[in-house]
């Protein structure tokens, strides 16, 4: 036991690190730091053989964004590396919904004002009950509003491992509330990408599509597959069409397009994810 | 169905507003006035490979390169070869970046760069006729003014100095490549870094 757990009631050891963003071209210690990150937990403790979520939590300063998985024309995705003790596991990103940003005529997808970027962490099944288990992140990103920032931090968190089910952090509670809403929804839709050469038509349907709205957008996961530019979306019939034009970086055809089909009408943003197999060459029968 | 969706396809598998780059097709061409006020054109260089090398001198991943004098290097190098190395300024008056001739020739002093020419694009035509999104965004065309590699400048996309080492530097690759007779190998590469400073269009 690397950390003997001695008696305090659980919410005291769980320590919050708030870290602030180290430009990496700024000497300036009072230099301009576009975004804050922290790492927050949403329950008080870790249970033995579960799974914890925990989240980064990134500030954005008015009018500046950091970047999602695919970050568009330009920009970089936010990155996560952890450092755990042994058995434990982080698990990727689980990207809330993006947002798309026009800048003199190009096309970015991430994010502003507060996100939070859940990880679902393990923990192994012998982490003994009375110790504490120390989590660091090393968060990067690239924080733009026209200009770029790029910026780093080293995030920690201690929690204990607790023998029975822990209680929800009530000052995270909203933020993971959130969060939650705004992941993607696996979608049950059936659909097929097909690549025309200049222009990939991504056809959808089956129950729950969304309702035809000028707030509608779709992301592709992949990178260098579809140009950035928003995409044309309309009904054809019970089905939704999906065009955009093909990336001028295309080099490959992924074997199924992720894509993440976004709505701003309603009180939140919502987003839906579906895979689709990729064909080159023909449109679809139907 | 089935021909109404051929239809919507054939309609929007149209010329788009200008023709994009495409690496194997002649690449665009252009004229444009250096820091010195020397005109260039893709015709003066006819038999010798060019490298075009978008640049913004505030741009943190610009910064990360000529900070590790990756790019001076790459441009001696290219330099020896007989490449002709352009540097393309696109960014519009009041914008992050923008260069008047003699602010970029005090910047190439500090910094030590080594491209033939700093070429200035504050109305972005020529940066618009590339496509060029972001800096660095590098472009390489053969003597027969075809493209051969457009995209970012290392295989490593991050903000990090440290990272250059660890990184396959797709342009003296592709220099290597064209100089020995052989195909690029890696003749595209999704560009990164911050957005071209565009003025409005």
């Amino acid at each position: 036991m690397r950390f003997p757990y001695t008696f305090p009631p659980l919410f005291h050891r769980a320590v919050f690190a708030l870290a602030y963003a180290s430009p990496a071209c700024a000497a300036d210690e009072t230099a301009f730091e576009p975004v804050r990150a922290e790492l927050v937990a949403e329950h008080v403790a870790l249970v033995p053989g579960g799974t914890s979520s925990l989240g980064v939590h990134l500030r954005h300063a008015p009018h500046w964004h950091s970047y999602w998985i695919n970050p568009g024309d330009s920009g970089l995705p936010t990155t996560l590396a952890w450092s755990l003790p042994a058995g434990y596991t982080a698990g990727e990103v689980e990207w809330p919904v993006p947002k798309r940003f026009d800048v003199g005529g190009l096309h970015n997808i991430g994010y502003e004002g507060d996100v939070l970027l859940p990880v679902a962490l393990k923990v192994p099944a012998d982490a003994v009950a009375g110790s504490n288990a120390p989590l660091a992140v090393t968060v990067k990103w690239l924080a733009c509003r026209e200009e770029c920032i790029p910026g780093k931090a080293t995030l920690s968190l201690e929690l204990p491992v607790a023998r029975e089910m822990p209680r929800p952090d009530a000052r995270v509670a909203a933020a993971f509330t959130t969060a939650r809403l705004a992941q993607p929804q696996a979608s049950a839709w059936s659909g097929s990408a097909h690549d025309g050469g200049a222009r990939i038509a991504v056809r959808l349907a089956g129950a729950g599509l969304p309702s035809m709205s000028a707030r509608l957008d779709a992301f592709v996961v992949q990178r260098k597959v579809v140009g950035n530019a928003p995409p044309s979306i309309r009904r054809d019939g019970d089905a939704l069409l999906i065009e955009a034009a093909r990336s001028e970086y295309f080099t490959r055809a992924p074997v199924d397009l992720d894509l993440v089909v976004t709505t701003t009408d309603g009180p939140a943003p919502r987003g839906w994810h579906v895979r689709v197999p990729y064909a080159a060459g023909t449109a679809p029968a139907n | 169905m089935k021909s109404m969706f051929l239809f919507a396809l054939s309609c929007t598998v149209a010329t788009p507003l200008w023709a994009k780059p495409v690496v194997g097709a002649p690449a665009p061409a252009f004229s444009v006035v250096d820091s010195h006020g020397r005109t260039h054109t893709l015709a003066d260089y006819k038999g010798r490979t060019v490298v075009l090398e978008w640049s913004n001198p505030d741009c943190p991943f610009v910064r990360k390169h000529y900070g590790a004098g990756n790019l001076q290097k790459q441009q001696a190098d290219a330099a020896a070869q007989g490449v002709v190395w352009l540097t393309i300024n696109s960014g519009a008056p009041g914008k992050q970046g923008h260069f008047d001739a003699a602010g970029a020739n005090a910047w190439i002093a500090r910094v030590g760069g080594k491209a033939n020419a700093y070429l200035l694009d504050p109305d972005g035509r020529m940066g618009h006729a590339y496509d060029a999104k972001t800096t660095p965004h590098l472009y390489v065309i053969d003597g027969h003014g075809v493209l051969r590699y457009m995209g970012g400048i290392d295989s490593i996309q991050s903000a990090d100095a440290d990272d250059v080492a660890k990184a396959t530097q797709y342009v003296p690759l592709a220099l290597a490549e064209l100089a020995a007779g052989k195909p690029v190998s890696v003749p595209t590469s999704e560009p990164y870094g911050c957005s071209v400073k565009y003025g409005a269009p």
